[in-house]
């Protein structure tokens, strides 16, 4: 399996190359340092995954270190990877305000850093898919199926989690994008769900019990999403007439969801893999002081029914991307709102 | 009452002879896990043993250790103070509001130390006065504080909008250029309570409260009052380990400290702090930092999976206080 | 110093008759908090939400039980969130492997009753202080459930009967409420009719006393940490046949929700007094404020201060109490 999975990568790879890389001859970082915000989740464990495989590639070795959402923790394995004298830092904030002095001295000690997933004031260059636009296109998505399939009625539960603005703004463009489809579209119930299943699944059975009208349940991860739908299956109630949008396809919970259970139709997928390449590529650039856009934006997806299989190999214990589909996608050249909308 | 008093500082001084002894040899085992760390992880990455990272490690220590000084001495008077990781979040909101309205430092500094203040009398009226347990009173704080925190930030950071140039240099410059200033506090203020700990009638106040607060009542101490103050340096010091910490991050961040509380009652039990009172030393504490800030490092630098460091972290803890309980029983 | 807090007797007495009975406060409380809610959102008293509380309870109650039992002994377990998560995890990877959920339930019990029995011999034979001890094992659960399985491990074999231990009903009675209810009283019966019960609370309230005139005050301690460990196992199957897979994040906080019910309920942290009747009434006040809030739509930080400050009364009105009865 590790074997084709490898052939697989090296022809993903060898094709991008082909089409990303300038002719001329850039020096390659030979350590790069990854603090992650979070490793335990099966997001980062597949931007890991991405890196990992693109760095060995190029000829370079990634080195993680956890921050475990812990700001302190944060600052203090980036301080060490720049003791450690390694040669790009690549950095996922915990919070993006907390990490701007970080960026200050690693300025002055001359190390060049990219920011993964959210923006830093001082930043050189962020690697991040468009959170907004990702739950805007699933929302259409959605908007389109409740006509064919709910009578155009679409009151929405958001399984939300209000601690962290990228998640606040997929459940904004969810929103708007559903609305283009169905004007009287309406969240019924804000939740904050945590990002955790069991927190989800608590706080969706209490608003399923107020609300019997619920018929789209939308989660901004798919744990979310997931412990959203489980409190509509422990309420009894039948998945007719049910719709649930799980957003990231982080690991291998939604491919077993959209195969087993009815309601679960729509995914706003973010390649997690590609995310990690798309960083590796910019850390190169970074290195070489080539001129980088502030945003490299890293392509996702709405994935309707089996659409998922387009993208993904999964023989039942792990999932292997398709990189010419997801290269193939055409990310929007900049985002329609960012977190700095949300202020 | 001056002669029943200087008895009791008499035996109270007696006490801690004994248990300083007993101390001692425990340093000395924590000292010697330091070395054999250093070693060890010197062998194991060469980026281990510099300047450098090693002075990166007692900057990171150091607001745990700091914390840690004034949880220890609850935990000496025979109390505990959880809610010390809420308090850092809470504390840079006045600090980072204030410095943003005024463009002043030492008002921040004071608006945050004003705020650690009425947390640590809350915590010590309750614990000593009222007489509610202290885990208690101390956990109710730690959600009351951290969902405030969430409730008035909207669950967002603010940032720091003053750009002092005094309030970065606090938290991530070096002093000479080697010493990071946070570890440079981290030593005055732990030199300074040793001092207090050790020489003055405070510190044997705290130890007899702490040993046995019905022999120290009747020996004439005011027990409610010795504790009430210790909670007062607990929250002063988780107050400046957080102002330290809004400065590294450049900001008041929402997420601060989660989990903190954790870090600190592992370094001050690690470094021999009994729970049940009357027992440990600042520097035993401090030797306790320094253990898991090394091996948070150290471990780091291998290629493991972080959850080891969770893992291999809870197994320390346990073993080192098992030892520990072994010891005593031997000795007493 | 005394002083300054006591209020003066005439009124102490008054509070003492009010608050006579720390239970009589709670059931006063939960008729206050379920009226009040109800008038704003009368669906509060639809049958999906009663089922919906319901559930959420028996949850916190079945480890509430044996949590109960541990404080009364004088001792505690902060591992309980973190072996919840690792339970789910485990027994979904046997019924996995196995295809068997009755063999995938008892490997979850069993690890829990492990995880349980391991705290018990730190605290028991290695003296080390319980809260540090379970904050340690707390540590390792949480790093090695990530080390055994970094995904959420699905039902694969998609066995309904699993799913049915926490969402399947007999007659209009969720199963998990049957189940917690069986815990309950089994409980209530050993702690308050049995001479297990009565050594329970001797050796919480003096353990010298009680090792003196011959118990076995290790054995007892143990009993309490294993069946506190095994109650988890119970509820970590619910969770997990909830969500239907084993989930390594769940159980964030678990803990705290089930110490904050016990002590609410009046047991006290130092050993040697509590009941069930106010483990149970404690359970249902916390959960029902944690489901108003969500039905009345208002802000969720307040799940975090609203039991931090209820918590804190209740201990304060309890002290207040016991100062009336000692006068």
């Amino acid at each position: 399996m590790q074997k084709i999975l490898f052939a697989m990568l090296a022809a993903g790879t060898a094709l991008v190359a082909v089409s990303a890389v300038p002719a001329s001859a850039q020096d390659t970082p030979k350590r790069i340092g990854y603090v992650v915000n979070y490793a335990t989740h099966e997001w980062y464990q597949n931007v890991i995954k991405g890196m990992k495989d693109h760095a060995a590639e190029i000829g370079a070795t990634v080195e993680v270190k956890d921050a475990n959402l812990d700001v302190a923790k944060q600052v203090s394995a980036a301080e060490d990877f720049i003791a450690q004298g390694v040669d790009v830092l690549i950095l996922t904030p915990v919070n993006e305000e907390g990490v701007v002095p970080l960026l200050r001295r690693a300025k002055a000690a001359g190390m060049p850093v990219v920011l993964e997933g959210n923006p830093v004031k001082g930043m050189t260059t962020m690697v991040a898919i468009c959170d907004y636009d990702t739950g805007y296109d699933a929302g259409v998505a959605a908007g389109k199926y409740a006509k064919e399939n709910l009578g155009g009625v679409a009151k929405v539960m958001n399984v939300g989690l209000p601690l962290l603005s990228a998640t606040v703004l997929r459940s904004q463009g969810f929103m708007d994008g559903i609305q283009t489809e169905i004007p009287d579209a309406v969240m019924v119930h804000d939740l904050d769900g945590g990002g955790n299943p069991d927190r989800a699944l608590e706080v969706s059975t209490a608003a399923l019990a107020q609300n019997d009208d619920i018929n789209i349940i939308y989660g901004i991860n798919d744990s979310s999403s997931l412990g959203g739908l489980q409190a509509w299956k422990a309420a009894g109630k039948s998945q007719d007439g049910l719709l649930v949008v799980g957003t990231g396809g982080e690991g291998l919970a939604f491919i077993n969801a959209m195969e087993n259970e009815p309601s679960y139709r729509i995914e706003a997928a973010m390649f997690p893999e590609k995310n990690g390449y798309t960083a590796i590529d910019a850390a190169v650039k970074v290195f070489n002081n080539e001129e980088v856009p502030p945003h490299i934006v890293s392509p996702t997806a709405p994935m309707i029914g089996d659409e998922w299989s387009k993208y993904y190999d999964y023989d039942g214990t792990t999932r292997s991307i398709k990189w010419d589909a997801v290269n193939a996608l055409v990310p929007p050249a900049k985002c329609t709102k960012t977190a700095a909308d949300l202020k | 009452m001056p002669q029943s008093s200087s008895i009791a500082a008499r035996s109270g001084s007696q006490v801690t002879d004994t248990f300083a002894t007993l101390g001692r040899r425990q340093e000395i085992a924590l000292v010697l896990s330091i070395f054999a760390l250093i070693a060890f992880f010197s062998f194991t990455s060469d980026y281990f043993f510099t300047v450098r990272n090693l002075t990166n490690v007692l900057g990171q220590g150091s607001l745990v250790m700091i914390a840690g000084i004034g949880v220890a001495i609850v935990f000496m008077s025979g109390e505990v103070d959880i809610s010390v990781g809420s308090l850092q979040a809470a504390v840079a909101i006045p600090l980072i509001e204030v410095m943003n309205a005024t463009g002043n430092l030492w008002l921040g500094l004071a608006a945050a130390l004003l705020l650690g203040l009425i947390v640590g009398v809350i915590n010590g009226y309750l614990s000593a006065y009222v007489g509610i347990n202290s885990l208690i009173v101390t956990l109710g704080m730690l959600f009351i504080l951290r969902g405030g925190v969430y409730l008035y930030t909207g669950k967002t950071a603010i940032p720091d909008d003053a750009y002092l140039e005094s309030f970065f240099v606090i938290g991530n410059e070096r002093f000479l250029g080697v010493v990071p200033y946070p570890a440079l506090i981290a030593l005055i203020l732990l030199l300074g309570f040793m001092y207090v700990m050790s020489h003055r009638p405070f510190g044997r106040k705290v130890y007899a409260v702490g040993g046995n607060a019905e022999v120290a009542r009747l020996a004439g101490f005011p027990v409610k009052r010795v504790k009430f103050t210790c909670f007062i340096i607990s929250s002063v010091m988780a107050t400046i380990s957080g102002i330290l910490l809004a400065s590294r991050l450049g900001s008041a961040v929402h997420l601060a400290g989660i989990g903190f509380e954790f870090q600190v009652v592992a370094a001050v039990v690690l470094g021999g702090v009994s729970l049940s009172g009357g027992v440990g030393s600042l520097l035993g504490m401090a030797l306790g930092v320094l253990i898991l800030a090394f091996m948070s490092n150290g471990l780091g630098m291998l290629d493991l999976p972080t959850e080891w460091q969770l893992v291999i972290t809870g197994i320390i803890i346990i073993i080192a206080v098992a030892f520990d309980e072994m010891k005593r029983r031997r000795a007493g | 110093m005394v002083s300054e807090v006591s209020a003066p007797p005439k009124s102490a007495s008054l509070v003492g008759a009010l608050v006579g009975n720390n239970q009589i406060v709670l059931v006063a409380a939960l008729v206050v908090i379920c009226v009040g809610i109800s008038l704003a959102v009368p669906q509060f008293y639809s049958s999906a939400n009663i089922i919906a509380i319901l559930r959420q309870v028996a949850m916190v109650l079945i480890v509430a039980c044996g949590m109960t039992m541990l404080l009364i002994t004088a001792e505690v377990d902060l591992s309980v969130g973190a072996s919840l998560a690792f339970v789910g995890v485990v027994a979904m990877d046997v019924i996995n492997v196995t295809d068997s959920v009755f063999l995938g339930a008892l490997a979850g019990i069993a690890f829990g009753a492990l995880v349980g029995l391991v705290n018990g011999l730190i605290v028991t034979r290695l003296k080390v202080n319980s809260l540090i001890a379970t904050i340690g094992t707390m540590m390792i659960l949480q790093g090695g459930v990530f080390l055994y399985s970094r995904e959420a491990i699905q039902n694969h074999h998609h066995l309904p009967s699993f799913v049915d231990i926490g969402a399947g009903y007999v007659g209009p009675v969720p199963i998990p409420v049957i189940v917690a209810a069986v815990i309950f009283i089994a409980s209530y019966v050993v702690l308050r009719h049995t001479t297990l019960g009565r050594y329970l609370f001797a050796v919480g309230a003096n353990e010298k006393t009680a090792r003196l005139s011959g118990l076995r005050t290790t054995w007892l301690k143990l009993f309490a940490f294993v069946l506190t460990g095994a109650l988890v196992g119970v509820a970590g199957l619910i969770l997990g046949s909830l969500m239907n897979a084993g989930q390594p994040t769940a159980g964030r906080g678990f803990e705290l929700t089930v110490i904050a019910a016990v002590i609410l309920g009046g047991t006290s942290l130092s050993g040697g007094r509590g009941t069930l009747i106010g483990t149970l009434l404690g359970v249902f006040v916390l959960k029902v404020i944690d489901d108003g809030i969500i039905v009345l739509q208002w802000n969720q930080d307040l799940q975090m201060i609203v039991p931090g400050v209820v918590l804190i009364a209740a201990i304060y009105l309890d002290i207040l109490r016991r100062r009336a009865d000692a006068r």
